[in-house]
């Protein structure tokens, strides 16, 4: 399977069937099947800390759920990291489409995306770079435990040498 | 009306139904009135109340969820507003202690002091049910029509700004545990 089938499968695997999201490129080709498929609920949201916050709240009610953002878009997200999945130990599965890395056309793209480990690292939260298809399948089912066992999220890092960035072939 | 008679009358109808409190003294007022199992206190996050709130009502559709939000915290995230509009959870009544001014930082006006319209904003965003409401019999009326009806509803409730709480003793992570249990859905973690 190619990747993007591969994280619906594992996601499916995994009893996660909300999702939230700002598109972007790479994940898109996630996203696009998802939408597609009934078992998802699909939530369209204006701002990844949007998207973080209403996952959360599904997480409250007892629903696993998924959130999809830019790395982008990425900043935008540790106002609800630090102050609410930390503290109130809130788990998600975490999908950032990387910019930024080998491949990248624009500038402004690479700062945000470099910073993203360092920030993570000072927040105490686990990240894994996903560079080969390949090992996708076990790296995101064993990923998908680790969130929930650690009831923390951890983030996957889709990497444009496994991905194509956005230019890839759709 | 006073932000806390607002809530006690809330209280008073809401039966078992959850509810989100935005951080500050919505929190503190809820907690100091009834420290209920089905509350879930936010301590920070602000301007995701409606958010989580939303994200509950997706999760327990055959619940009516409750949030208490503040114009402060609302404005800082409008787009929920369109996000809870295009997702349409009929459960959910999301409240907003519109009380014109950030009151835990100083009492500095917000936006809603000077030109913002939050029914407005709420109507524009496509919120297919709003009330705006100034006194404690309105909001008792829009309230138990809100619980009674399909939504999802905005309530905007003209509050006075000063009220200054006890601040309360809560275990963040007790709390959201003891939140959870009150759903009936043990697979997630």
């Amino acid at each position: 399977m190619a990747w993007a089938e591969q994280i619906v499968q594992g996601l499916k695997d995994a009893g996660v069937s909300l999702a939230a999201y700002v598109p972007d490129g790479v994940t898109w080709r996630v996203l696009r099947l998802m939408e597609q498929d009934p078992f998802f609920h699909m939530i369209p949201t204006t701002r990844e800390e949007e998207a973080v916050g209403i996952i959360s709240g599904a997480y409250a009610a007892g629903q696993r759920g998924a959130v999809f953002m830019q790395s982008s878009g990425f900043g935008n997200t540790v106002n609800a990291l630090a102050t609410l999945n930390i503290p109130y130990r809130i788990p998600f599965v975490w999908f950032i489409g990387m910019r930024g890395g080998p491949g990248e056309f624009n500038l402004a793209q690479v700062p945000g995306a470099r910073a993203i480990p360092g920030i993570l690292d000072a927040l105490g939260l686990q990240y894994f770079h996903l560079t080969r298809e390949d090992e996708l399948d076990r790296t995101l089912s064993g990923v998908i435990a680790l969130t929930y066992a650690g009831r923390l999220p951890v983030a996957n890092l889709l990497s444009t040498l496994m991905t194509g960035g956005r230019d890839a072939p759709r | 009306m006073l932000r806390v008679d607002a809530i006690r009358a809330v209280l008073d109808r809401v039966g078992g139904a959850p509810i989100v409190s935005n951080l500050g003294g919505t929190t503190f007022h809820l907690h100091n009135l009834d420290d209920r199992d089905a509350n879930l206190y936010m301590w920070g996050a602000m301007g995701l109340t409606s958010s989580v709130g939303l994200g509950i009502a997706l999760a327990a559709p055959d619940r009516k969820i409750v949030v208490m939000d503040g114009d402060g915290s609302l404005l800082m995230n409008l787009g929920s507003l369109g996000t809870i509009a295009r997702q349409s959870p009929a459960n959910l009544v999301h409240i907003v202690w519109d009380n014109h001014q950030w009151a835990g930082t100083g009492g500095q006006p917000t936006h809603t002091a000077v030109v913002t319209d939050l029914a407005a904003v709420a109507r524009g965003s496509g919120i297919p049910k709003v009330a705006a409401v100034s006194t404690l019999e309105a909001l008792e009326e829009a309230f138990d029509q809100a619980m009674r009806e399909d939504g999802p509803w905005c309530i905007i409730a003209d509050v006075e700004g000063s009220d200054n709480p006890d601040r309360p003793d809560v275990s963040i992570e007790e709390n959201l545990q003891r939140f959870r249990r009150t759903f009936d859905r043990p697979a997630a973690r």
